[in-house]
């Protein structure tokens, strides 16, 4: 028998664009279509997702960054198809430089497979405080059926073997060899294989019930079910329980968000005492777990306001976003390649969110790689510092004229930062509620995908500026 | 005192604007022919023993490797000292100063000073807007030029109750000025409607805040002040310049409502020329943007800091106001071949000073003209030369 595993805290981010389905079915000259899905804005992708998500949850959990042993993280797909995926999120992070823990992709499976992989380690005494981030932002394939429910988002997890307000009871997996939703090598996007009556009736259907009754649950518990269609969720829970799961606002409002989907659906269950169940299928794989919440877990309420965020996008400005529309004619090559030294000297600045303070008069210079004496003083004794995420707007423009790849409008600001610092940072577009004397927070974005490699850095965004999604959650 | 051991016994340019069918060579060899042709008693350009070049962006038009190298031979004179100066948006100005100190050292008599940029060869994406992709990798990509200055407009509108009427008054006086001005590429005027209603280009610029792309060369004949006679009975000379340098990055500035390098610049020139900008009776000014315009008076010491949009809508800029500035039609209408600037606004200051400036004339007082540039990432740095129709 397992140890249980403990949550301290969640956090959770769904990306910025909701795409209604029948604006997706109205483009391929199709009738009707129910709920949304979120979308990533032309700068998040599984990583941003993951590491708001990540952030919210260490906060909620009250712990600093560096007490953490290990990063799990599941999407099916990382940044980099082969790449320095976790390292760049755990240096976004500030996590410790001798971090454990795992990178899991490859399926929609990937996110419960973060989950069990970081219990392990906790149960074997490997690690004593794990952080669980399950990410995922698909890229669909164009036209089907999959491309109407294809949601972004994250859901992360602080957890140790106890001290949390809800603990992981039990788990249980089945595997068959099936080929299901995919993507092949050197492929884009990602598709179906099957007929999906044929996926229901043959596949999801008996394998879902099965896996719930092997669970034995008890009556109160509350289910988060797969719905990989925005159909199949409530078939399966017809036949369990008759209620409809407690994920299905979640997946009505966010869609299939993949690896994340599970966790996610899970979430407003955490923030009541019970039973919660969770039931992944993805890849040919179905994962049960069992959870008993004690108390809402920290960071539940924000998590789920958080999700209720987002604005409603155009078809168009979807496909641009995703990058299956790109402009025709050239785009300009950042003067900095990112094979280069330079890039090698700045990224970690960049991630990490550094400056460099003067040991004698207490100047923050930023970025410390440009600064080898104090800005203000002439101080030749600095020391590095992880800048404040929050402050103020002294200045700013918003950028309406440059090439491809940029787009405007793309709000530029200097920002004050709570900690004294003053850096300027692109703003989060369109740049709502940037003003002087503005409050903003830094958020890691994607701000280029420059010779077939993201590029991250912080914009800054408005605190009061957070649009609310009318139809959302919470 | 002023400073006056140099004289510019001649000056031209060629007029500017998008000149697809000239080379740069061709555009430096116009500009040598216009500089020789103004030289009142006659000039053998064999005499000329050395050249400064300056071309701040060859990259501009794919030959970052060779400008200035090539310009000796274009204008025929293969074989003289040549030097190429690149200091940003001050580099003709700066060409001009280190020209002056070769001749003031005494190691060269006569040399030429000529600026050429070619900005309007690759198409305006991958010129100076291709700006925007470069930067450390950390801070701040889609720094366009516009995002150098717009941040000053933004926070001198948040602190002085500046205007977008009166920053749209600079627009309309150097267009004013620039449609009575044979070489400036836009020659029409606007209204201040105009400039309102125009495209956003740099939230809050829109187009007419900016100054265009543009082709050009200018160029200026420098000789030792007890020369000056054997060139000219209307001599000018010069009194005075400055170089300053300040932090190159925008969140290093010390505030948003100035350019410390202008006014460092300005009072290292004023000093040397013995004045004070009381002094001056008319100023080419660095005005790639409005808002810069407005900042430079202020920083020049024309009027006090925050005063720079009242002192412009209401007409003391203007040719027949109390202090005028850009005469020729400035950066916003003349244009802004960048290595050329500096040297073409030191030709005009240099025909107003000779009261050869026709409809553009500005009635002379004290005798000094002063011209500033204002650039570099992050305007880290600025030059100011000031001429002198006085004799000392």
């Amino acid at each position: 028998m397992t140890q249980p595993l403990s949550i301290r805290g969640v956090g959770a981010a769904a990306s910025t664009l909701r795409l209604p389905a029948a604006a997706v079915n109205a483009g391929w000259g199709r009738q009707g279509g129910r709920g949304s899905s979120a979308v990533c804005a032309a700068d998040e992708d599984s990583l941003t997702l993951g590491w708001q998500a990540a952030v919210t949850a260490i906060e909620a959990a009250g712990i600093r960054p560096d007490e953490i042993d290990g990063l799990w993280w599941g999407t099916s797909r990382p940044p980099f198809a082969e790449g320095p995926s976790q390292a760049y999120l755990a240096s976004a992070l500030g996590l410790r430089a001798g971090i454990g823990g795992a990178l899991l992709a490859g399926s929609q499976h990937s996110g419960i497979e973060a989950l069990l992989g970081a219990w392990d380690a906790v149960a074997a005494g490997s690690a004593g405080t794990v952080l669980v981030i399950a990410s995922d932002a698909l890229v669909p394939s164009l036209g089907s059926a999959f491309e109407g429910r294809c949601g972004a988002a994250a859901v992360a997890l602080v957890a140790a073997l106890d001290g949390g307000s809800a603990s992981f009871t039990v788990r249980l997996q089945s595997t068959q060899p099936v080929l299901d939703r995919y993507r092949g090598d050197a492929e884009a996007e990602t598709r179906d294989l099957y007929d999906s009556r044929l996926f229901r009736e043959e596949v999801f259907v008996p394998t879902v019930t099965a896996m719930a009754e092997r669970l034995g649950a008890s009556p109160d518990t509350r289910w988060s079910l797969p719905d990989p269609d925005g159909r199949m969720g409530s078939s399966v829970a017809r036949k369990i329980t008759g209620q409809p799961p407690v994920s299905a606002d979640i997946h009505a409002a966010l869609g299939d968000t993949g690896a994340a989907a599970s966790l996610l659906g899970g979430l407003p269950a955490l923030g009541e005492p019970g039973p919660l169940a969770v039931i992944t299928y993805a890849a040919g794989r179905c994962t049960g777990v069992l959870a008993q919440v004690d108390s809402p877990v920290p960071g539940v309420h924000q998590a789920l306001q958080a999700l209720s965020r987002g604005r409603e996008a155009s078809y168009v400005e979807v496909l641009r976003a995703r990058r299956q529309l790109i402009a025709g004619g050239e785009t300009v090559e950042m003067a900095v390649p990112p094979g280069g030294a330079q890039f090698v000297r700045g990224n970690p600045e960049m991630l990490g969110l550094l400056g460099a303070r003067c040991c004698d008069c207490g100047t923050v210079n930023t970025p410390p790689s440009i600064h080898p004496v104090c800005i203000a003083c002439g101080g030749e004794k600095l020391e590095p510092v992880a800048l404040s995420r929050r402050g103020v707007v002294h200045t700013y423009v918003v950028n309406y004229t440059m090439p491809a790849p940029f787009e405007a409008p793309l709000p530029l600001v200097v920002v004050d930062l709570d900690d004294g610092a003053r850096v300027m940072l692109q703003g989060v577009a369109p740049g709502e509620g940037i003003e002087i004397g503005a409050e903003v927070r830094l958020v890691l974005r994607r701000y280029t995908v420059e010779r077939g490699v993201p590029v991250y850095g912080y914009k800054a965004e408005a605190v009061a500026a957070v649009p609310a999604n009318p139809e959302g959650g919470d | 005192m002023a400073w006056n051991k140099v004289a510019v016994i001649g000056a031209g340019l060629l007029k500017f604007g998008e000149l697809f069918d000239k080379s740069y060579e061709q555009m430096a060899a116009e500009a040598f022919q216009a500089a020789i042709g103004s030289v009142d008693k006659g000039f053998d350009p064999a005499m000329v023993e050395a050249a400064f070049v300056s071309t701040q962006r060859g990259t501009l038009w794919g030959q970052e490797g060779i400008a200035g190298n090539t310009v000796p031979s274009a204008i025929g004179l293969a074989g003289i000292a040549c030097t190429r100066i690149e200091n940003a948006c001050p580099s003709g100005s700066d060409a001009f100063r280190v020209g002056a100190m070769a001749v003031a050292s005494g190691v060269h008599d006569v040399v030429l000073v000529i600026g050429v940029e070619k900005m309007r060869d690759k198409s305006s994406d991958e010129g100076l807007l291709a700006r925007a992709a470069s930067g450390h990798p950390v801070y701040t990509r889609g720094e366009s030029a516009p995002v150098l200055f717009a941040p000053f407009a933004t926070r001198h509108m948040h602190e002085f109750g500046t205007t977008r009427e009166m920053l749209a008054s600079v627009a309309v006086k150097n267009h004013y000025n620039g449609a009575r001005d044979p070489y400036a590429h836009f020659r029409n005027e606007i209204t201040i409607e105009d400039v309102l209603s125009a495209p956003p280009v740099c939230h809050p610029l829109g187009l007419l805040d900016c100054c265009p792309q543009t082709d050009g060369a200018a160029a200026a004949l420098l000789a030792p002040a007890d020369r000056a006679v054997e060139f000219t009975d209307r001599p000018v000379y010069i009194a005075g310049f400055g170089v300053a340098t300040d932090h190159p990055y925008l969140h290093e500035k010390a505030s948003f409502v100035g350019l410390p390098a202008t006014t460092a610049a300005s009072q290292r020139a004023y000093e040397m020329a013995g004045i004070g900008p009381g002094d001056i009776d008319m100023a080419e000014v660095h005005d790639c943007f409005t808002i810069t315009e407005i900042l430079d008076i202020e920083d020049l010491g024309f009027c006090e800091k925050g005063k720079g949009g009242v002192m412009s809508i209401e007409g003391d800029t203007a040719l027949s106001g109390r202090l005028p500035v850009n005469t020729s039609g400035g950066l916003l209408a003349k244009g802004h071949p960048i290595g050329a600037t500096g040297i073409a606004q030191l030709t005009e200051c240099w025909w107003q000073l000779r009261e050869d400036a026709g409809e553009r004339q500005v009635r002379l007082e004290q005798g000094f003209a002063l011209q500033h540039n204002v650039g570099g990432r992050g305007s880290g740095v600025s030059v100011v030369n000031i001429l002198t129709r006085n004799e000392r």
